[in-house]
């Protein structure tokens, strides 16, 4: 009966644990996306944007190697 | 994770600085004097001399071209990296608390002290990334804080904020053009005053920390309280790793009965917490007093502690740091 009480508890923690990680990614994901936008707006594609894409393409690359 | 122990300080820390590329850091401390230190082995790279009052703060431009410094003596000093020659002095009324460059270098901030007679201010002050360039004395903004003094300061993401940590536990966010504030939150304990405020590597969002004993990640664009970070010890500073998902935290009481401890190790403790689950996750002992100032890394390979002990201490992450992951992280990488 502990046993099963105590993967009860598990369980729930482990589920709260998933959900606080999928809302942490969704948010992080706009926050770049608006960041992306703002860089844009201003011009600032030039800038440290680019580069990081082009870090970025550089990583699909071997990944796709 | 053994660490390298710097010494050269004979006071206790104010802050710790790490270059973009990791390479270097700066600290200061009550003695009057930056040092520059190698992170790698712990080499004094060396010294730059001129403040003529205690040292509360340094920051390094993104292309380790420039310092900046703030101290007791009520001037804030551009130094040239390299060379160690100090190419600027602005004055004052009473002392510079926070220095920090904004993301391009081009901007410089500026926390100066409350006294009789004189408020708290954020000063903006133009910078030319130039070495050789003639600084402008102009003061471009000064924003006034006449409910609570700023304690800390920073610039967000693409400078379009200054965000503020106060004495009273409020976090404040202020138009970075025009100095107007926009929102203030009372993010921590009424009256505790925010210690530390250090940002993500993108800077939209920041973690403060608090005699209150916790510590807080915000939102740069409309300061959420996104999370929480429970100690049992007043904090003095909190910094966010890159790479790995944690926050680390510092701070503790000076003990009355410090002398009378017979282990040769020192008590005091930086807190690891997982950023996103809000777990304590494991202590780095070492500093004999509490801990002043934490700083990361910008590349992720390691930290710094500085304490009222007048030490640094370099810790450079093992693979085990690397490799923890929770459950949940590991499910959600293999998706």
């Amino acid at each position: 009966q502990d046993r099963i009480e105590e993967d009860k508890e598990r369980g729930a923690v482990v589920e709260e644990r998933r959900r606080l990680l999928s809302e942490w990614l969704a948010w992080r994901e706009r926050e770049t996306e608006d960041l992306e936008d703002e860089r844009r707006e201003l011009g600032l594609d030039a800038g440290r944007g680019d580069v990081e894409k082009k870090e970025e393409a550089e990583e699909g690359k071997k990944v796709v190697e | 994770m053994r660490p390298i122990l710097l010494q050269g300080h004979e006071r206790a820390l104010t802050q710790i600085r790490y270059t973009k590329d990791g390479d270097i850091l700066f600290s200061t401390a009550k003695d009057q004097v930056i040092c520059a230190w190698f992170s790698a082995n712990g080499e004094r790279l060396g010294t730059y001399h001129g403040h003529q009052g205690a040292l509360w703060t340094v920051d390094v431009d993104p292309t380790t071209t420039l310092l900046a410094s703030g101290a007791a003596d009520n001037t804030v000093r551009l130094w040239d990296v390299r060379t160690g020659k100090c190419i600027k002095v602005w004055d004052f009324n009473t002392a510079v608390k926070r220095v920090e460059f904004s993301e391009d270098g081009t901007q410089l901030l500026a926390v100066t002290e409350k006294r009789m007679g004189f408020l708290g201010t954020i000063v903006v002050l133009d910078i030319d990334p130039d070495v050789n360039a003639e600084q402008s004395d102009e003061k471009k903004l000064t924003i006034t804080c006449d409910e609570s003094k700023a304690t800390v300061a920073g610039w967000s993401y693409l400078s379009k904020y200054i965000i503020a940590g106060h004495e009273d536990g409020s976090v404040s966010q202020y138009d970075a053009k025009n100095g107007e504030i926009i929102d203030n939150v009372q993010a921590h304990e009424p009256d505790m005053p925010v210690t530390d405020l250090q940002w993500a590597p993108d800077r939209t969002y920041l973690i403060t920390s608090s005699k209150d004993k916790t510590a807080k990640v915000l939102s740069a664009r409309n300061l959420e309280v996104l999370k929480t970070y429970v100690a049992d010890t007043p904090l003095n500073t909190a910094a966010i790793t890159p790479k790995k998902d944690f926050v680390i935290l510092g701070g503790g009481q000076a003990a009355m009965d410090v002398t009378t401890t017979s282990s040769r190790q020192g008590k005091f403790e930086a807190r690891f917490y997982h950023k996103v689950f809000e777990d304590e996750i494991g202590r780095v002992k070492g500093h004999f007093g509490p801990l002043n100032t934490i700083a990361v890394d910008p590349q992720g390979r390691g930290y710094a502690s500085g304490g009222e002990d007048g030490y640094v201490r370099v810790h450079q992450f093992d693979q085990g740091y690397f490799d923890f992951l929770y459950e949940v992280e590991r499910e959600q990488a293999r998706k």
